[in-house]
């Protein structure tokens, strides 16, 4: 099964690792590089899993959570965090973000994360569809 | 379904008749002792009957063995009673905390809905007229420094405020949960290292020692993500500096057990009664909603486990979640 992933962080460099890293696993990612193009992208395509980051400039990492909850429920969230911010983590949680990872980030526990994440959002969708 | 087999339908009518003529209803695997029990009264007149045709010692001696027959029943009985007795005060206890969590869950997101849509209207309205002020500063050159300043305020407790309902409605919510095969070790751990800085802010150390040959678990990993997270959150508000938090786990054929202990001031016996209610708290006003526990609870109910507390004020507190391992 392809997973659809979208990475959201405004830190270029990060993102174009691991967009490179993903693609040898087959995995296509699209990514962005703020919460609002995130959003917007979000409402164009039905995304698995978010890899999201906390802290990046303009909107907050946590509206934008709060945002793709509300517009996609079955949609699974990670929040990527450089620091390890005990709020924004319980705050993140009980938004509903499916894990946390901190930065720098181990790319197979990431990995395994996400596959985690798309297992449960197809553990709903089938859920949903019996009813 | 297939029809009975007369030999079974033969032996249950056979029971029925003995659960009729004996009074006992419960059989499985206490069958043994109820059987006993309900034999030894007529065993021991018969035993007293024999007696009186007996020459006296002898019939000291049986009277001493009816004695000592009759009081171990007595003793079973009353112990087996008196167990019964506890595990059905435990259960209604269980019973009562959870429909009390339920009917005020229910109550308070009704309330948090209602007051959800006016809450942003002033969010609203408070961005607007810091929009309008801006524009009348321009316009007339004039310093409205004070009026910004409390349109931030308002805004910050309009925040407050949307994050207590938020919680509110969050309680609420139905949990279906999607169960997962879940690492537990590795779960507490990626939620220690979120509160791993701040301890060592605090001079507090937060040690998870879980046995390497622990079972996965099948359960819902975010919402145990969330218990484990606000647990030792409060842990870490209740131990002073140099204080010590321990994760542990340990599992039996039914349960995994997951302990988290710490050494800070341990919560006062007349306040047991009441931590999982919503809104109690012992923090000062302002500083915590009380949600925290109550929603602990209502998660740990939602994956089918149970959440215990023990505590010694003054040694320090262990919050146990208890959790079925064949759901």
């Amino acid at each position: 099964m392809d997973i659809k992933i979208l990475l959201v962080d405004d830190e270029f460099d990060f993102v174009e690792t691991m967009t490179k890293r993903f693609h040898i696993r087959k995995m296509p990612v699209t990514s962005a590089a703020s919460g609002m193009e995130a959003l917007k992208l979000i409402d164009e395509q039905d995304f698995d899993v978010v890899i999201l980051d906390v802290r990046m400039p303009g909107m907050d990492g946590l509206e934008v959570l709060r945002q793709i909850r509300a517009k996609r429920p079955l949609t699974e969230v990670i929040m990527l965090t450089g620091h390890a911010s005990l709020d924004a983590g319980m705050q993140g949680m009980s938004l509903g973000a499916y894990d946390y990872v901190l930065k720098p980030a181990d790319f197979d526990e990431l990995l395994d994360k996400v596959r985690r994440a798309a297992e449960r959002k197809a553990l709903n969708v089938s859920a949903q569809a019996r009813g | 379904m297939s029809a009975p087999r007369p030999e079974a339908n033969h032996i249950g009518g056979a029971r029925k008749l003995l659960s009729k003529a004996t009074g006992a209803r419960v059989w499985k695997e206490q069958r043994l002792v109820l059987w006993l029990h309900f034999l030894l009264p007529p065993v021991l007149a018969a035993l007293v009957v024999a007696a009186t045709f007996a020459t006296p010692p002898l019939a000291a001696l049986l009277a001493g063995a009816v004695l000592f027959l009759a009081a171990c029943s007595a003793r079973g009985l009353m112990s087996r009673l008196s167990r019964a007795e506890e595990a059905k005060n435990l259960l209604t206890a269980q019973l009562i905390q959870s429909q009390k969590l339920a009917a005020v869950g229910e109550l308070s997101a009704g309330i948090a809905h209602e007051i959800n849509n006016p809450i942003a209207i002033i969010a609203q309205e408070t961005e607007w007229a810091a929009h309008l002020l801006s524009d009348a500063e321009k316009a007339s050159g004039a310093d409205f420094a004070e009026v910004r300043d409390s349109l931030r305020e308002i805004r910050s407790q309009v925040d407050r405020c949307k994050n207590i309902t938020h919680k509110l409605l969050d309680f609420a919510r139905k949990r279906e949960p999607v169960l997962q095969e879940v690492d537990v070790a590795r779960l507490v751990d990626d939620m220690a290292r979120l509160v791993d800085k701040e301890a060592s802010y605090k001079n507090v150390t937060l040690t998870r020692t879980l046995p390497e040959n622990l079972p996965r678990l099948r359960t819902d990993a975010p919402l145990l993500r969330q218990v484990v997270l606000n647990l030792m959150t409060n842990a870490l508000h209740a131990v002073d500096k140099g204080g010590l938090i321990e994760v542990t786990a340990q599992v039996d054929e039914e349960f995994m057990n997951i302990h988290i202990k710490d050494n800070g001031h341990g919560i006062d016996p007349k306040d047991m009664d009441k931590i999982f209610n919503p809104f109690f708290t012992t923090k000062p006003p302002g500083q915590g909603t009380g949600l925290g526990l109550s929603l602990c609870h209502n998660m740990v109910s939602g994956m089918a486990g149970q959440i215990c507390v023990e505590s010694q004020l003054g040694k320090g507190t262990t919050f146990t979640i208890r959790l079925p391992r064949k759901v």
